[in-house]
């Protein structure tokens, strides 16, 4: 076990220094993208605990990041608090949220939990986050502008030091994955689990499902949180739009095109919603052997679906899943080879 | 230890449980058994929390358990496993078991996933508990094995290792057979002894399979009709004439010769369905594996055959409703292996399915229109309001408002209204009285007058056997018996062995045990008595409980007088 957390740390160390590496020759919008993929990867961790853990839907994940990001944004223009100090707010504040959802997952599942936790993302995306009536927590129309925070006492702007977002970033994401995969294999993880495959006998062997369901969503509303908390600082502003309804949805989607179950899909899904959109709306128009094309970001949402439904057909584990497995596979068929050869020689 | 007295349980109209009584002794592996729908589950689920009896009160070691919750019950010592293989399908066995662990101690969340010293002490404790009942299970191989990869039988003992985890005292076994072969059901035999002995666990046992039953308990209860019909000793129970009653339905003589004749001359036609080596199941459970049997035209064949022996299961292989795995079924000369549902019936293969499958809110009427989806045209409703006359005064009430026994003739009548060539029905006679059963039962007679061939499952063997030409008897997930149904009603004993699994011996660790109560019978103080009564071997104490009630004296007065005996001695 000792072993197995060394390797994790291990792991998650070098995949920091190199992911902190990589966005440094590019320009800023690329820049931009690198810090969204994070945050965009804290919503789909959060569908990792939920549905991947604990088997729960949900379809108002992106509602639980834009609670992080108004509280965030709320508290920095108005009450001009240090950044960290609002991060923590955010957090807060989703986490409450996240376990009044989970009260009627008490009671349901399955399809009608998903038009439940629909129906909440519908509600805050029309009712709170574009609503006259909730301007002093949205700051109207236009939202908060965030131009320049204090970070532990420090003066950052965001135009200008968003490499520094971006590293802050990454750097919690890779402390909440590391928590995530051990996790899965501690005590409550595996209580988690219980929960997923069979209620009803989790409940007779002792688990306690009001507890540990409202605890997954409140969890999982705190990490989708805490990316959605950051969002001002990267943006310069909060508005409603990258919260709406749709972004919840494409959370449930690419989270599954992934591999709800592990951990790094979440990195991999937040990568592929920020920047392949970026890229096509970049890159997407000109001419191929003199014959004009346009691809435009529709496309993208497209892509999505037909890729869904591939993955469901051809990797039904997700993609990162499938990675998992082939690689598993190699090694025990390394491990094999080389036996082999020792007995030879 | 665990104390039942007159727990009556009531569901809408219908008396579940009739003031049913029942001890179990420390150290103790009761039986409790009986026909389809006798109270068995209701009982056992009133023990264990999911239902809560309607009067009467359950004691389990001096607490009452009457209105507590799961998981109180759980905390006092009393674990249960699931009929239908209830694991977590994707967690290893190992961890399995580790979940009702930590929950007995009190786990902290954030503490476990940070990996904080008291969590890492605790999680080294509880793998090595489980690595100990593992190995005791001889499950030590599969720790690690996803917990649904495995096959059926692991399964089981795998859920009987969860239940172990829990620390209980008492232990609840839901049909622990179920779905298992022969072998497989002796081996869970030996299991039992096992586990009693080395966990000191008393045990629970519901089942429908006789040979584990009266193998492995120390005593039994015989449930019928939510009241108690017998209680014993295992080798006293197979031969009680009530039990016997109870399984196979009255003995009846009467023999019909015209019968005989028009099965003698069918015998020689080819078969209207002919099925050989069906194998089918639910996801790891095999149910049924090489079954072979044939229908001819006319005819009326029952299937019968103990709970859980594959009976229904081999209906709906037939009828589409679940894919075969294995094995082809011919129907009217065309193969019809493994084809849907609907194609198979347009065939002429009608299948009434275990609780009827009708619609409750779609009047009588509209069912029996119903039929013209299936039959392509409009359907003319004489023929089944001459048959039935009583649907004909109720043809605009709501199918779900009507009696068990109106709604079993609707979905005959569908069926016959759709001309079928074949009609299988599944339980039947299920839930009605005596008298609608009878009723039914002849127009299956009239079923074969017009030519319409009958496949039965049924529980009341001996009304099955008068009405049918031949029988097919189930055994453990395949066909055991078959012959003409009159050879069978003639041969009871054999029909009995399949249900009551005469052929065991166990006189073996009656013994055994004997050798212990004596033991210990001599070291009582009667000082004590009270105290030590609880802790008095089952088999003494169920002796001492037996003479006391013979001699309609309590149990207790009779314990001193003995033990005042020994002391003149």
């Amino acid at each position: 076990m000792t072993s197995k957390l060394a390797f994790r740390v291990l792991a998650t160390l070098v995949a920091f220094a190199v992911l902190a590496r990589i966005p440094v020759g590019f320009d800023v919008g690329f820049k931009f993208d690198a810090a969204l993929a994070v945050i965009w990867a804290f919503g789909l961790l959060s569908l990792v605990l939920l549905t991947g853990y604990v088997g729960q839907i949900s379809l108002c994940q992106a509602t639980f990041s834009g609670v992080g990001a108004y509280t965030a944004g709320m508290l920095v223009s108005n009450a001009h608090a240090d950044y960290i100090v609002a991060v923590g707010a955010g957090v807060a504040a989703a986490f409450v949220l996240g376990v009044l959802v989970g009260l009627p997952a008490l009671r349901l599942r399955g399809i009608t939990l998903a038009i439940v936790t629909l129906g909440i993302a519908l509600v805050f995306d029309r009712y709170v986050f574009q609503d006259h009536a909730f301007e002093w927590f949205t700051g109207g129309t236009a939202g908060w502008r965030v131009n320049s925070a204090t970070v532990f006492g420090l003066q950052v702007d965001s135009s200008k030091h968003l490499m520094g977002a971006y590293l802050i970033l990454l750097a919690l994401f890779c402390v909440v994955a590391l928590l995530m995969v051990n996790l899965h294999d501690s005590g409550a993880g595996r209580r988690f689990r219980a929960i997923r495959d069979s209620e009803l006998s989790a409940a007779t062997m002792g688990v306690n499902l009001t507890r540990y369901k409202l605890l997954a969503f409140g969890l999982s509303a705190a990490i989708a949180g805490l990316g959605g908390a950051f969002y001002p600082l990267v943006a310069g502003s909060v508005s409603p739009q990258p919260f709406w309804l749709f972004t919840s949805l494409q959370f449930a989607a690419i989270a599954v095109l992934m591999g709800v179950r592990y951990v790094p899909a979440a990195a991999l899904g937040g990568v592929f919603m920020a920047v392949i959109p970026d890229v096509l709306t970049r890159y997407g128009h000109g001419t191929f052997h003199g014959h004009p094309y346009d691809i435009s970001y529709d496309w993208f949402q497209f892509a999505v679906g037909v890729l869904l439904i591939v993955q469901l057909i051809l990797l039904p584990d997700g993609v990162w899943g499938d990675i998992r497995h082939r690689a598993r596979h190699a090694i025990s068929a390394a491990r094999v080879v080389t036996a082999r050869r020792m007995k030879v020689a | 230890m665990l104390r039942v007295r007159d727990v009556t349980v009531r569901f809408g109209g219908i008396t579940a449980l009739d003031a049913v009584s029942l001890d179990l002794n420390r150290g103790e592996i009761l039986g409790l058994i009986g026909p389809n729908g006798a109270g068995k589950t209701t009982l056992f689920n009133s023990i264990s929390g999911v239902v809560r009896p309607e009067r009467g009160s359950i004691f389990f070691e001096g607490h009452s358990l009457t209105y507590a919750p799961p998981h109180v019950r759980a905390r006092r010592g009393v674990a249960r496993t699931f009929q239908n293989l209830q694991l977590w399908p994707s967690m290893s066995v190992e961890e399995n078991l580790m979940v009702p662990m930590d929950a007995l101690g009190g786990r902290n969340t954030f503490s476990d996933a940070l990996y904080m010293p008291f969590s890492a002490y605790a999680e080294r404790a509880s793998m090595e508990r489980a690595r100990a009942i593992l190995h005791v299970l001889d499950l030590d191989r599969y720790r690690h094995t996803p917990a649904g990869d495995l096959p059926a039988g692991i399964q089981r003992r795998v859920e009987i290792a969860r239940a172990l985890a829990m620390r209980p005292k008492l232990l609840l076994l839901d049909e622990p057979a179920a779905g298992l072969d022969a072998k497989e059901t002796s081996r869970l035999a030996e299991l039992l002894h096992t586990v009693r002995e080395r966990f000191h666990v008393s045990m629970l046992l519901v089942d429908h399979d006789m040979s584990l039953v009266m193998r492995v308990c120390d005593y039994v209860y015989v449930l019928d009709f939510g009241k108690l019909l017998a209680h014993g000793e295992p080798a006293a129970i197979r031969n009680d004439p009530k039990v016997l009653a109870a399984y196979l339905g009255e003995e009846s003589k009467k023999l019909t010769g015209e019968v005989e004749a028009a099965a003698r001359a069918r015998r020689d036609e080819r078969p209207l369905l002919e099925v050989r080596g069906l194998a089918a199941g639910y996801g790891g459970l095999e149910v049924i594996r090489d079954v072979s049997l044939d229908v001819k035209p006319g005819e009326v064949v029952a299937c019968i055959g103990a709970n859980g022996a594959g009976k229904t299961t081999t209906l709906r292989a037939i009828s589409g409703m679940i894919h075969p795995r294995r094995g082809r079924v011919t129907f009217a000369g065309k193969d019809v292996t493994g084809r849907s549902a609907e194609r198979i019936t347009r065939l002429g293969l009608v299948h009434i399915p275990e609780g009827r499958g009708l619609f409750p809110n779609i009047s009588v009427e509209d069912t029996l229109r119903l039929v013209s989806n299936t039959a392509g045209h409009d359907v003319d409703m004489k023929p089944a309001f001459e048959l039935f006359p009583r649907l004909r005064e109720r043809r605009t009430q709501l199918v779900g408002t009507l009696s068990g026994g109106e709604q079993q003739m609707v979905a005959l009548a569908r069926a016959i209204l759709s001309r079928p060539r074949l009609v299988m029905i599944d339980e039947m006679s299920q839930g009605l009285a005596p008298t609608v059963v009878r009723q039914l039962f002849d127009i299956i007679r009239v079923f074969r007058e017009q030519g319409i061939a009958v496949l039965l499952v049924e529980q009341f063997v001996e009304s099955a056997l008068d009405v049918a030409d031949r029988a097919f008897v189930f055994e453990h997930g395949t066909i055991g018996l078959s012959g003409e149904a009159s050879e069978l009603r003639a041969d009871r004993k054999l029909v009995a062995g399949s249900y009551l699994g005469t052929a065991v011996e166990d006189g073996a660790a009656i013994g055994v045990a004997n050798g212990n109560g004596n033991g210990n019978g001599h070291h009582l103080d009667p000082a004590l008595m009270e105290t030590v009564a609880v802790r008095l071997p089952a088999k003494v104490k169920r002796a001492l409980e037996q003479r006391a009630e013979a001699e309609g004296r309590p149990a207790g007065a009779l314990a001193i007088e003995l033990l005042q005996q020994v002391d003149r001695q």
